[in-house]
């Protein structure tokens, strides 16, 4: 009797287990391999951010906490860098220069920090200059909160559009069932700021009771690539999903992404999130990964070096370790083809103001790509 | 045929009642008092808290078999190099892992980020993961046994 008690008990348990539906509609084309990679700066662990200087030399973020200052061929530590919380996912992240550094000087850091309300860390934005490979002027413009000792999801990325305002994401920090859907919380959303860290007026969620003003939108769950649409001006987007459901997005304004209500994925452990793959009122992604890829890093295409690659997007794959171009037409995806297969865990991509692409890679640095 | 479904039907009624009452799992007297008056092992108490920070900080990659995924990510289930180097293992949950590592014939040449744990928490995950799946070792991670690994 007993065992027939945890027979019929398995059946309870394999009811709630799942098995991940594949995305096929689009096939990766194998690597064409009509290009050599350089390996420009070397010894950097992890290569998460990085932003090119008007005078040619580079800034990039180490996650641990080291910003480098990547300069004729020797990289220089970057001192008073505030204090990182280096755990799990978090620590130092993205890095991007103002649109008009070269007149203001304004340098814009995303980072995992201890300051405000409970144990642990979360998201924080600043702005500061650099001077004498210190930085200087620092200013704190905004930080998620509260803190968690969680490991997860931190985003972060940041970027500009067109009207002088700043998008940087924050992910959900493991509390998925709290944080995405709720703008009254921080996490699991993509905020919009004029660049002194002021929230515009015309921010969709300004006046809402309780809400975080600064949400330009929400229910994402790991957001590591964020770009400008150089054609369109949009925001684009690309996020973490469990197992599977990784996504690319056009960000709108006051939009629900809809972690975890909706989701391509499952967990971890093969149980199900969600039943539900649309639902009114919440955005369809353009595309999206199953099994996941980990993307990480997004950049459009705009360089005359790559004819092929022109015009299309690069996202980074952590997971399996190459770099992916999505080809695309108009805001839609129509093919996907690997490049730089096996290079390592690929952290990061931007195109250069010389045209050529560079990627962070974890264990590595700075990889070039030279077309032959 | 309708025999078989009554039967059918009979057996899932009877299996639903079975689970509804909590007391059914257990046979006998004896074994409901073993049951609760067992306080758990510190070995035990520390698994348990090893089991929050792994689905914290190394399911993604290790998942929750702990197979990981055959290429990239090695095995933690049955893995000769845990079994064989604990130090290793231990140093490896604390400070990251990085350049080839031999598991079970297989060649591994990942990198591993440091996850930033306290030496509490390298212990009990490292206690967790020793003693899942099919691991089992008898000798307990301890927090200073942790503490005294360097860099």
């Amino acid at each position: 009797m007993r065992s027939l008690a945890i027979f019929l008990f398995s059946f309870v348990i394999f009811s709630c287990e799942a098995q991940l539906k594949t995305n096929d509609a689009i096939s990766l084309q194998e690597d064409a391999k009509n290009y050599s990679l350089e390996t420009v700066v070397d010894g950097i662990n992890n290569p998460w951010g990085m932003a090119f200087l008007p005078d040619g030399s580079l800034l990039i973020t180490e996650k641990s906490g080291i910003l480098y200052h990547f300069k004729n061929g020797t990289k220089t530590e970057v001192k008073n860098l505030p204090a990182v919380y280096n755990r799990g996912q978090g620590g130092l992240m993205d890095i991007v220069l103002h649109p008009n550094y070269a007149q203001n000087g304004w340098i814009y850091i995303t980072y995992a920090a201890t300051e405000g309300e409970g144990e642990g860390g979360n998201t924080k934005l600043i702005r500061a200059k650099l001077e004498n490979e210190s930085l200087v002027q620092i200013e704190s413009l905004y930080k998620c909160g509260p803190n968690t000792t969680k490991g997860q999801h931190f985003g972060s990325r940041i970027v500009f559009d067109n009207e002088g305002h700043l998008y940087f994401s924050a992910g959900e920090r493991g509390n998925h069932f709290v944080n995405p859907q709720d703008i009254t919380r921080d996490n699991g959303k993509i905020y919009r700021l004029n660049d002194d860290g002021s929230i515009p007026k015309d921010n969709p969620f300004v006046g809402q009771a309780n809400a975080k003003e600064a949400i330009y939108s929400y229910g994402h769950r790991n957001p590591q690539g964020l770009a400008k649409n150089p054609v369109t001006g949009a925001i684009w987007e690309n996020e973490h999903g469990p197992q599977g459901g990784d996504e690319i997005n056009i960000i709108k304004k006051a939009a629900n992404y809809g972690w975890p209500v909706v989701t391509y994925g499952i967990d971890y452990d093969n149980s199900i999130i969600s039943n539900i793959q649309q639902k009114e009122g919440i955005e369809d992604p353009v595309y999206y990964w199953a099994p996941s890829i980990a993307p990480c890093g997004m950049a459009f295409v705009t360089s005359n070096k790559y004819p092929d690659w022109k015009g299309h997007i690069l996202v980074g794959s952590l997971k399996f370790q190459y770099l992916e171009l999505v080809k695309l037409d108009g805001d839609k995806i129509i093919g996907r083809q690997k490049i730089a297969t096996n290079v390592g865990r690929l952290r990061n991509v931007v195109q250069g103001p010389d045209g050529f692409i560079y990627m962070g890679v974890e264990g590595k640095g700075i990889v070039k790509i030279i077309p032959n | 045929m309708i025999t078989k479904i009554n039967i059918g039907v009979s057996l899932l009624l009877l299996g639903g009642l079975y689970l509804s009452n909590p007391t059914s799992f257990t046979n006998s007297e004896n074994e409901y008092l073993s049951i609760k008056e067992q306080q758990p092992t510190p070995l035990q108490k520390s698994i348990a808290r090893g089991k929050e920070v792994y689905t914290d900080f190394c399911i993604q990659c290790h998942m929750a078999t702990g197979k990981g995924n055959g290429t990239t990510f090695p095995p933690l289930d049955g893995s000769d190099w845990l079994k064989k180097k604990r130090t290793e293992s231990i140093h490896a949950a604390k400070y990251g892992q990085k350049g080839e590592i031999i598991v079970n014939g297989k060649k591994f040449n990942g990198i591993m980020p440091p996850a930033g744990l306290s030496d509490e928490e390298v212990a009990d995950v490292m206690n967790y993961v020793m003693n899942s799946w099919s691991n089992k070792t008898k000798k307990m991670v301890t927090v200073k046994e942790v503490a005294l690994l360097k860099p």
